[in-house]
């Protein structure tokens, strides 16, 4: 029996790499470290970004129809396979949880600052969960209907903002020691372009996975272009402040008043946000039920959604006391903390494959 | 709050179980009472005001611990 009836189109997949990757990076953004070279962070982190996709979809290419968690029980049998599927499993639900924290917190900082924390991550975990619960596909076509907007969102925002821009914030290039530079690109490429690892978790349901490599590319170069025009914008407008601020695109959202009449954007750039979040969240925990299902050889994933959603709310609530740990995290801990899941998994469990010569049968079945 | 949290969890499994029972799925009925009852006893805790350790913040400590950053 299948766990997974629903099949996805290439083109699905890119809007969904597209979505998942705007996802949390629009509330919070990518390679501040790097101050006023923010945006060159950003770029060197698309290109850590994509050679780490060329790793993981090469994996997902050789292993036609899998998903890493079957993927690593042939490659590492059926003991190890499975211990290395729940440190994946564990690296899905945790960065659920982190993202749903970084959606909640904005929520309840900006927007609605009198609503409790709990019933806001209630909230976006009920739809979140309602989704999953209907599959891939209704995930990928909810992406095609919303990522639009946002992508949209972006050159519209940056038009509106042409008399606030000063590109002397921008200058000079590359002042930042070059030190610190790599430290905020190696950043941006954990989060969150190096994030979409967990689309191993999904390549097994492209209706075309030959063409799977590409369409992930293709995602990450739409997302990372958007990104870098938001976060170069984000200086411009901004200076100084957008480094100390801490959701910068909304912040800078607040700023734009044509004649007295366009005011408030930011309440669309809020509306953009929490969809693109819905995506990001959507797909991690889609990953973690799945995952769990194939470990433990259920019929169905229905069942564990509910507990998982809720589990992962618990640990949203528990994991950073305040907003400033929460960035702490991001900036510190997470670029180490994510790269054995990033980088460790797929690529060793690709060689391993080449050394093993697996698949046997070519690929198509194992 | 604790009524609130044993009411919501209750009609969790009011939904799940009888219908897993009726399919004989007995290794999904183990798994989501194993993940069910961790979320319940978790959710109480947290409601009676008992920390929880924060994960992410071990996780932290650790990492700039040995990274000396």
């Amino acid at each position: 029996m299948f766990l997974e009836q629903g099949k996805i189109s290439n083109l699905q997949l890119s809007v969904l790499i597209t979505g998942f990757v705007l996802g949390s990076s629009v509330i919070i953004s990518p390679g501040q470290g790097a101050g006023h070279d923010a945006w060159i962070a950003v770029a060197l982190g698309l290109m850590e970004g994509l050679l780490i996709a060329w790793i993981f979809t090469a994996l997902a290419r050789q292993f036609k129809y899998k998903t890493i968690i079957e993927i690593n029980s042939l490659v590492y049998g059926k003991i190890l396979g499975k211990c290395i599927s729940v440190l994946f499993i564990w690296y899905l639900f945790h960065l659920g949880a982190l993202v749903l924290d970084n959606y909640a917190r904005f929520f309840k900082l900006e927007i609605y600052p009198n609503t409790p924390k709990t019933v806001l991550f209630l909230l976006l975990m009920l739809v979140c969960a309602s989704t999953v619960g209907r599959g891939i596909e209704v995930l990928a076509r909810c992406s095609v209907i919303l990522v639009p907007f946002t992508i949209l969102l972006i050159p519209v925002d940056t038009l509106l903002l042409i008399p606030h821009i000063d590109l002397n914030d921008l200058m000079p290039i590359l002042d930042v020691p070059s030190e610190k530079l790599l430290w905020a690109s190696q950043g941006a490429a954990s989060f969150p372009f190096a994030e979409t690892v967990a689309f191993l978790m999904v390549l097994a349901f492209v209706d075309k996975p030959e063409k799977g490599p590409a369409a992930v590319s293709r995602g990450l170069l739409i997302a990372g272009f958007f990104l870098i025009m938001a976060v170069a914008r984000n200086a411009a407008v901004l200076g100084p402040m957008a480094v100390i601020t801490n959701y910068p695109s909304y912040l800078m959202a607040q700023v734009i008043d044509i004649g007295d009449i366009l005011t408030r954007f930011e309440v669309v750039v809020g509306i953009t946000l929490i969809t693109m979040g819905f995506i990001k969240i959507s797909v991690l925990f889609y990953g973690t039920v799945l995952g769990l299902a194939q470990v433990f050889n259920l019929r169905s994933y229905q069942p564990i959604i509910l507990p998982v959603g809720i589990l992962m709310v618990i640990l949203a609530l528990t994991s950073a006391g305040n907003t400033f740990e929460m960035f702490e995290f991001a900036n510190k801990g997470y670029p180490i903390y994510a790269v054995p899941f990033q980088i460790g998994i797929p690529l060793i469990t690709l060689v391993v494959a080449k050394l093993r010569k697996l698949p046997q049968t070519g690929g198509d079945q194992v | 709050m604790i009524a609130l949290l044993i009411m919501g969890f209750g009609i969790v499994a009011l939904i799940q179980i009888p219908a897993l029972v009726k399919k004989q799925w007995w290794r999904e009925l183990i798994c989501f009472t194993v993940l069910w009852s961790a979320g319940f006893i978790l959710s109480i805790m947290i409601s009676t005001g008992i920390t929880l350790p924060s994960i992410s913040m071990i996780i932290n400590k650790t990492i700039v611990g040995i990274f000396g950053l």
